[in-house]
């Protein structure tokens, strides 16, 4: 195995790949922020290394700098964590040139899949449906007319290089497209230095359902099932669950088959999300692939009693995945909790928690770097806690994240946990009969 | 607009109850936002190098000193003293190479510019400079050692 990870990332996601590499047993470095030096994750890691002051591009943005810090205390492996660098092709392949190991994909095929054009493209060359759309990338504003007059509006443009829900616009008629067009090539460009945009047929209140892959170095591949992660706020998921209590069982086995496929013939290694939209008449269409551990993986983690950052790390030694998935037991849900007050329009709250109390008993996790007198700091993103339920069906989980919400306290700054209370007394949502469209018809403030 | 003048906007903007500040002059436009949030558009005037730091709650670090509260002066009496930190993480090495001389010792005279050490970093070696002329009172950091960024590198007696 390893003799020393270095995490290159930050609050509960560092803390959570420790964690996994003390269970093996692996020295680990953090590093950090001048902003982020009273943090979790610099004090439970075996070394810590300061690698630039608060903002994010000073520090863990910049890959010399992480990359030092990988030298200077001999790690001989990186974990990049979700965001950040963990789908940035030129650090995985710095990190190929320094000797050191990238618990991610190659370069290659960061680039592949990262190119969301590109990725639809190679999906649908091996059979797996896709959204009827551009075939790569549009040339100009006159391709994107003609295609959309063929394949009939509502349609979706979106940035090749998107994410987070940025370079996304929905266009309902032709009159629309042109400032579209560039509204949302100017937002990529300013986000992710690229302008490049594709367009796709607008699926009307689907539900995102993605499947969790996992692929070695010999050529397995297993899926762990699939996540629902409809509830989402500006293209921001919320609240995630598994098994969906949307898609049937045929669907299921359908999209499981479709996620194997498509990452087998690109050879996929580690850790991927394969992402579908599905309309109400069960058709899924692939959407895109994301070639890093996501936020939401623990949900999967506790249907199929898995350890997925232990999966990443034994493929990246180049060994066997251990924990193959049979069939996921139970419900579990993710509220994703974030620093923001749902009052004002969901407004970033940064400061002083002055009181805390997390929730406990049988079945509830809590993935948070944030504890008891901690200040959530400014220069990051809003995600402090998340609370992860699981029950032996849907209703129990309910019951049981009502429960545990009602023991779960943070003072000090308003956070999302109202918003979630309110959700879990929705009859929409207990009924299971909410799409994308669910926060703003029932939420909108 | 030179870097300085930039600078003192910046520093105007920072002390004052301002968070949006705009102002063009010919091709170059700056836009200062605070609570972190930077928006900067501008176009490099030819042989200029124009670089902007945010507007944070952290003072500006530049590249070779800094002005940071938690520096080390708190432990001196002595306000005369300077600390040079490092801009980045590395190694330290007090030499140009493993036989040369030290760029510096203790009681040595630096003026600003003066090569103090090299940080290396990703086999790259970066010469640490001194802003300010003084005299090396004290060297912090072993030869050889790993360096994070903000390091207390050495102490100057400001001259």
């Amino acid at each position: 195995m390893f003799k020393k990870i270095l995490i290159a990332n930050r609050g509960e996601i560092a803390l959570r790949i420790i964690r996994t590499c003390k269970e093996l047993e692996i020295p680990t470095v953090a590093v950090y922020s001048e902003a982020d030096k009273d943090s979790l994750h610099v004090i439970f890691a075996d070394e810590a290394v300061c690698i630039g002051p608060a903002q994010s591009k000073e520090s863990y943005l910049k890959i010399p700098s992480i990359i030092a810090a990988a030298e200077v205390t001999g790690a001989d492996a990186i974990h990049p964590g979700y965001g950040f660098l963990a789908e940035n092709a030129e650090f995985s392949e710095i990190c190929d040139n320094s000797n050191i190991k990238f618990i991610g994909p190659s370069p290659d095929m960061i680039n592949r899949m990262g190119d969301k054009a590109l990725a639809k493209k190679t999906m649908q060359k091996v059979g797996v449906p896709v959204v009827p759309g551009s075939e790569g990338a549009l040339k100009n504003i006159d391709e994107a007319k003609s295609i959309a007059k063929k394949i009939g509006y509502p349609i979706m443009l979106k940035a090749s290089a998107g994410g987070g829900g940025k370079g996304m616009r929905i266009v309902w008629k032709e009159e629309e497209l042109e400032k579209a067009y560039q509204n949302a090539s100017a937002e990529a460009e300013a986000a992710f230095n690229n302008g490049e945009m594709y367009l796709e047929k607008f699926v009307e209140n689907p539900h995102h359902v993605e499947i969790q892959i996992m692929g070695d170095s010999f050529g397995n591949v297993y899926q762990y099932g699939e996540r629902d992660c409809t509830i989402q706020r500006r293209h921001q998921k919320l609240i995630e669950e598994t098994p969906s209590p949307f898609i049937t069982e045929e669907t299921r086995k359908k999209m499981a088959e479709a996620a194997i496929l498509g990452a087998k013939s690109v050879n996929y290694q580690g850790a991927g999300t394969v992402e579908f939209l599905v309309d109400k008449n069960q058709n899924f269409y692939f959407i895109e692939m994301n070639t890093r551990i996501q936020v939401e993986h623990p949900i999967s983690e506790m249907v199929n009693n898995v350890d997925l950052i232990k999966q990443q790390i034994i493929v990246a030694a180049g060994k066997k995945i251990t924990e193959i998935p049979n069939k996921q037991v139970g419900h579990c849900f993710e509220f994703r909790i974030n620093a923001e007050d749902p009052e004002n329009n969901f407004r970033p709250t940064p400061g002083k928690i002055n009181y805390l109390h997390f929730p406990g008993g049988f079945g509830v996790r809590i993935d948070s770097h944030i504890y008891n007198q901690y200040t959530v700091q400014p220069y990051y993103d809003s995600l402090i806690a998340k609370m992860i339920v699981w029950g032996s069906n849907r209703n129990h989980a309910i019951a049981r994240a009502k429960r545990a919400f009602e023991e779960f306290a943070i003072e000090g700054i308003k956070t999302t946990i109202p918003f979630h209370m309110e959700v879990l007394g929705n009859e929409k949502f207990l009924n299971a009969q909410y799409d994308t469209s669910f926060i703003d018809k029932h939420f909108l403030k | 607009m030179d870097i300085n003048e930039i600078k003192k906007l910046i520093k105007i903007v920072e002390n004052s109850k301002i968070s949006d500040f705009s102002i063009s002059e010919g091709d170059l436009k700056i836009k200062i936002s605070k609570n972190g949030k930077i928006t900067q558009n501008f176009t490099e005037l030819p042989g200029k190098e124009t670089v902007i730091h945010q507007v944070s709650a952290q003072p500006v670090i530049s590249n070779k000193d800094t002005e940071n509260e938690t520096n080390h002066n708190k432990s001196n009496a002595n306000s005369n003293i300077h600390v040079v930190t490092s801009p980045i993480v590395g190694t330290f090495y007090r030499a140009p190479a493993p036989d040369a001389d030290p760029y510096v010792k203790v009681g040595d005279t630096v003026s600003v510019g003066s090569v103090l050490c090299i940080v290396e970093a990703m086999k790259l070696m970066n010469e640490i400079e001194s802003d300010i002329d003084g005299k090396i009172v004290k060297i912090l950091v072993d030869n050889e050692t790993p360096v994070e960024f903000n390091q207390p590198l050495f102490e100057i007696e400001k001259s």
